[in-house]
């Protein structure tokens, strides 16, 4: 059938049964927004405030949905504003799509408006990229950039089509689209080495990461810690993929985990490192971390093997395979005495918390009143900074895909974009925002997406009038000069929210706290919440970067 | 321990090959001494040669993330003792206050024809080993070196093996 280009994109999107997408219009995309306009019954837009919310929002669909999300910009400044989207989802393996206009074909390398190199701008936080000269080749490439993004160690592609393309009339033929399969690439003997040095350890510990959500392979982890009796640390990215209430479950290893996972990872004779990739937050100190164990890697990409920490032995295929044979390679082993002392070192490993205060609410307790009113399957979202580590350390995630944080590239202003794409995806559950006053004035433009579509995000905005991290590390290494982080701004986020047309509640401290949570949780309307934090509270325990968990901060005044 | 090593690609002949390429080698920060691409001899496909400094770890490491590349279709290392690796070099030399025969004697024990004499000068093309284009450049130093252009190593792997996929 003969369709124009846009058509086509839209066909496409169909074939991979694409109903929604996030962006923005302008000029370049003008013939691919008329066919939306045509396919709108079939293909939901969601428009942002900001390209970099609909990247956003695009990386928080796919994260909670599992499956890729994409998005639409125009060219050059549309373009770069995809930019830090597209690098946040690069370094956390998220699948996504974007497609961006350019200038039609005769206009290309004449500086013309809004003419920018993206595909040289992206390449190196993208998977792969495509410009598409040529209508004869645009639905291969659409199909190909989703097998890329979707295939192996999973990421974001992207397509760059000029205008004239998307306007330009070819033959368009249906096709349906195989499933994608990732070939185990170990052999037999590599799972028997593994089950070997599993059987020979007494004091193993698993050290999962982002790749086990990634890979849907929960259910398969948790029947291989089960059988092998091994207690489970996980990276922030991994944080979902085993419920913490397990009792093989001790929370999140690195700068900020706890110490028991410090501990473990000093004292254990064998890490089984799975879907995770010894980032320098979790190995601070890469010729110490797990000094005194054998290393044990489980991946989907190759290139993790040996790049940060030499392993002794590796698994390469998608974990819900590799896991499934190694559970049947191995025997059934118990730990008792190993994890009762894991269990001891999380008993007393506790960090000396702040006095509670009058004048602020206590970021633990706020999470934990959150806890007690969200289900097991409603969203966490964050920004970066010190409520990011607090929400990781002490929020109790039972299933995966419930969270959505930047991980890897550390994004600030990340959060509302995620929240907006995860609320999109599950109408039917809850999503919770927390943020930092700093993270939130970055991106706080997309209350105004989170009013036009009347999604029930709650914002909770942990407002300690500081840029709290940065303003630790300050603390710490800087002989406390707060350099650039007091702004102390005025910014009332209630009245805020109103203007955007969003609930507009305050928190003062941790007794009013429970009263307008239960307010702001009693409906589905989109809510910000300005939670009053003090400016001195700290994200303990923490091992200074570079050192290990001897060196581990417990008390900062 | 460091050492140079040469890796062979063969990749997809489309445009921007060679930027990926480049860029990995950039931002992942290997240190490469030679990059050269050719045809491969199949219709869409072409060679890259690549000697780059490092140790075993790095070279696996390399040659791991240019196999993410979507256009590379292999990427091997080509062992020193097993392979073949040849360069060209044209190098222009001063004459000027020298006997040309002198200069003549150096160049004629590497097989290096002249391919053109100028008023001041000679330009001599060779090829061999970058062993042997490194010692024919270092003798003729003596008579001043005007200037030089080498085209970067090309190898190939001894017995039947081929790196085309």
């Amino acid at each position: 059938m003969k369709l124009n280009g846009s058509e086509i994109i839209a066909e496409c999107l169909l074939e991979q049964g694409v109903d929604t997408v996030f962006g923005y219009p302008g000029g370049a995309v003008l013939n691919i927004y008329d066919a939306l306009y045509k396919y709108s019954d079939r293909i939901t837009h969601i428009l942002s405030a900001h390209e970099q919310g609909a990247a956003h929002a695009a990386d928080g669909y796919a994260r909670t949905t599992g499956k890729c999300g994409v998005v639409i910009a125009t060219s050059g400044p549309g373009a770069t504003n995809l930019i830090t989207g597209i690098a946040t989802a690069y370094m956390d393996s998220v699948p996504m799509v974007a497609i961006t206009g350019n200038v039609t074909n005769d206009l290309l390398a004449r500086d013309s408006f809004q003419e920018v190199d993206i595909c040289g701008i992206s390449l190196p936080v993208t998977k792969h990229n495509f410009i598409v000269k040529d209508v004869k080749d645009l639905a291969n490439v659409i199909r190909k950039a989703f097998r890329i993004a979707m295939s192996g160690r999973k990421g974001p592609v992207l397509i760059d089509i000029p205008k004239d393309v998307t306007g330009a009339i070819y033959d368009y033929e249906p096709e349906r689209i195989e499933p994608i399969s990732n070939p185990v690439l170990s052999e037999k003997s590599d799972f028997e080495e593994a089950a070997g040095l599993i059987a020979q350890s007494q004091r193993p510990m698993i050290y999962m990461g982002g790749g086990v959500v990634s890979a849907d392979a929960e259910k398969e982890l948790l029947e291989f810690a089960e059988k092998i009796d091994c207690p489970v640390a996980t990276s922030v990215m991994g944080l979902g993929g085993f419920p913490s209430s397990h009792r093989l479950f001790m929370g999140t290893i690195g700068m900020h985990g706890g110490y028991e996972t410090g501990k473990a990872t000093d004292n254990c004779d064998l890490i089984i490192t799975i879907g995770a990739r010894f980032s320098d937050r979790v190995a601070g100190d890469r010729e110490k971390f797990g000094k005194d164990a054998k290393i044990i890697q489980l991946d989907i990409d190759r290139a993790e093997i040996n790049k940060n920490v030499k392993t002794d032995s590796h698994i390469l295929g998608d974990l819900k395979d590799t896991l499934r044979i190694l559970t049947d390679t191995v025997e059934k082993t118990e730990h008792n005495e190993w994890i009762a002392q894991v269990t001891e070192w999380g008993k007393k490993g506790g960090v000396t918390e702040t006095p509670r205060s009058d004048d602020y609410a206590h970021p633990y307790h706020i999470i934990e009143l959150v806890r007690r009113m969200t289900k097991d399957s409603d969203i966490i979202v964050t920004d970066v900074g010190q409520h990011q580590m607090w929400v990781s350390q002490k929020y109790r995630f039972e299933e995966p895909r419930t969270w959505c944080t930047s991980g890897g590239l550390g994004t600030m202003g990340y959060g509302l974009g995620a929240a907006v794409g995860s609320a999109v995806a599950h109408p039917d559950r809850r999503v919770v925002l927390f943020t930092g006053d700093g993270s939130f004035h970055m991106n706080l433009n997309e209350l105004a997406t989170v009013c036009s579509y009347d999604l029930p995000v709650k914002v909770i905005v942990m407002n300690n009038t500081v840029l709290g991290m940065v303003r630790q590390w300050q603390k710490l290494f800087y002989g406390r000069r707060f350099s650039q982080t007091d702004p102390h701004r005025k910014t009332d986020f209630a009245k805020l929210a109103e203007a955007f047309g969003v609930k507009g509640m305050r928190i003062h401290n941790d007794d009013d706290a429970e009263d307008v949570l239960k307010q702001a949780f009693s409906d589905n309307k989109p809510t910000v919440i300005d939670c009053r934090i003090s400016p001195d509270e700290n994200v303990l325990p923490m091992i200074p970067p570079g050192k290990t968990v001897d060196e581990m901060i417990t008390e900062m005044e | 321990m460091e050492n140079k090593h040469i890796i062979g690609l063969f990749v997809h002949n489309h445009p921007g090959v060679l930027l990926r390429v480049t860029s990995l080698i950039s931002r992942r920060g290997f240190n490469i001494d030679s990059l050269t691409v050719s045809p491969a001899g199949v219709e869409g496909y072409s060679r890259m040669t690549i000697r780059i400094n490092g140790d075993d770890d790095q070279v696996e490491q390399f040659i791991n993330q240019t196999m993410k590349i979507v256009d590379v279709k292999r990427a091997q290392e080509l062992p020193e003792s097993g392979s073949v690796a040849s360069e060209l070099i044209l190098i222009k030399t001063s004459t000027a206050g020298h006997d040309n025969n002198e200069i003549l004697a150096v160049t004629s024990k590497y097989h290096a024809s002249l391919v053109n004499l100028g008023d001041r000068s000679m330009t001599f093309r060779a090829s061999g080993t970058p062993k042997e284009i490194d010692t024919l450049v270092s003798e003729l130093d003596r008579f001043g070196i005007l200037e030089m252009a080498r085209t970067g190593i090309a190898a190939l792997e001894n017995g039947d093996k081929t790196l085309n996929a």
